[in-house]
């Protein structure tokens, strides 16, 4: 445990020093500005594209139109970007040979993934929750009405979701010495995810609908009880895809 | 309405929006001239792209570019 807390605390200095939070932060505060940002000029881009001469009645943007601009950039470019800074995490040591010292010091191996887990998750939730924050913040400024009366049950869902995403991302991590098998294995399972998604019978139970339903969440048309089987399947495949990286490390020469 | 209008009647969403962004191409600009070596590409590549595309091209450099020690 104590092996874990300071392989933690390297992590959280390392993603420091080399940048990632920096752009982690500034990626995601730019996010949360453009949800409200782009339902806000919407309409007047349209006008502009298509000049005096036609005239399209388009409603006024409401809430809604900037909670969907949000969870359309977390789901889609927001997934990447995390991925994309994950992917290296633990291929890159295993590539470098930095692990060969802490492990013969006596870190324990299962200790160097549940710690890269950690701290990967906790970059997730700082990422999420800033732009979600500042989205909140100009939503309810530029959009006060109350059609999105419950933004927090379209939240829970998506911070959830990480809990699977990042996983995946570290197995893949773990399974390669290449950077980009982490990315790849992600991007992978997002598409089989969403495949599955078009039987609809598969609804409820895929842990896709945490990254698809979010805005019925918001609107209240959907409860969130209609996707709790799929927030236990994410949970529990979380945990069986943390312990197969665990395996993967177990028996991987450094 | 043109476009100098779009921008004035949303200074609030413009002004932070507009600092990150120089904030950042400016840190990778000055990253990419402290260094000689990197992980792919040259200096007039990344400086190209950390100018033109904005704000993928300074991301890029951070996470792919930059030579690891």
């Amino acid at each position: 445990m104590k092996a874990t807390w300071f392989f933690i605390r390297k992590e959280l200095l390392e993603s420091w020093r080399n940048y990632h939070l920096l752009i982690i932060t500034v990626v995601f505060v730019i996010f949360g500005i453009e949800g409200p940002l782009m339902a806000k000029l919407t309409p007047d881009i349209l006008k502009m594209a298509t000049g005096s001469g036609l005239t399209i009645k388009m409603p006024d943007p409401t809430s809604i139109d900037a909670w969907q601009q949000y969870y359309k950039n977390m789901t889609q470019i927001g997934i990447y970007i995390l991925v994309v800074i994950f992917s290296g995490t633990i291929s890159n040591e295993v590539a470098q040979g930095t692990l060969v010292n802490l492990v013969t010091k006596g870190l324990p191996r299962y200790s160097v993934v549940m710690a890269k887990y950690i701290v990967a998750y906790i970059q997730w939730c700082l990422a999420i929750m800033m732009a979600f924050l500042i989205s909140w913040g100009y939503t309810s400024y530029y959009f006060p009405d109350n059609r999105s009366p419950h933004i927090w049950s379209g939240m829970w869902p998506l911070l959830i979701f990480g809990l699977l995403f990042v996983a995946i991302t570290i197995l893949g991590s773990s399974l390669s010495k290449s950077n980009y098998m982490g990315f790849l294995t992600s991007v992978v399972v997002f598409i089989v995810l969403t495949l599955l998604n078009l039987f609809k019978s598969t609804g409820r139970y895929n842990p896709i609908a945490l990254v698809t339903d979010n805005i019925y969440l918001i609107k209240g048309t959907e409860q969130i009880s209609h996707i709790m089987p799929a927030i236990w399947i994410t949970i529990i495949s979380t945990m069986v895809i943390i312990y197969l990286s665990v395996l993967s490390l177990k028996y991987k020469k450094l | 309405m043109n476009n100098a209008d779009i921008i004035t009647n949303n200074l609030p969403l413009f002004i932070p929006l507009i600092i990150l962004e120089v904030g950042l191409d400016l840190a990778a600009l000055i990253h990419i001239f402290r260094h000689k070596n990197y992980r792919m590409g040259n200096r007039i590549l990344w400086v190209l792209l950390t100018l033109l595309v904005n704000p993928i091209g300074a991301i890029l450099y951070f996470i792919i570019g930059r030579e690891q020690y």
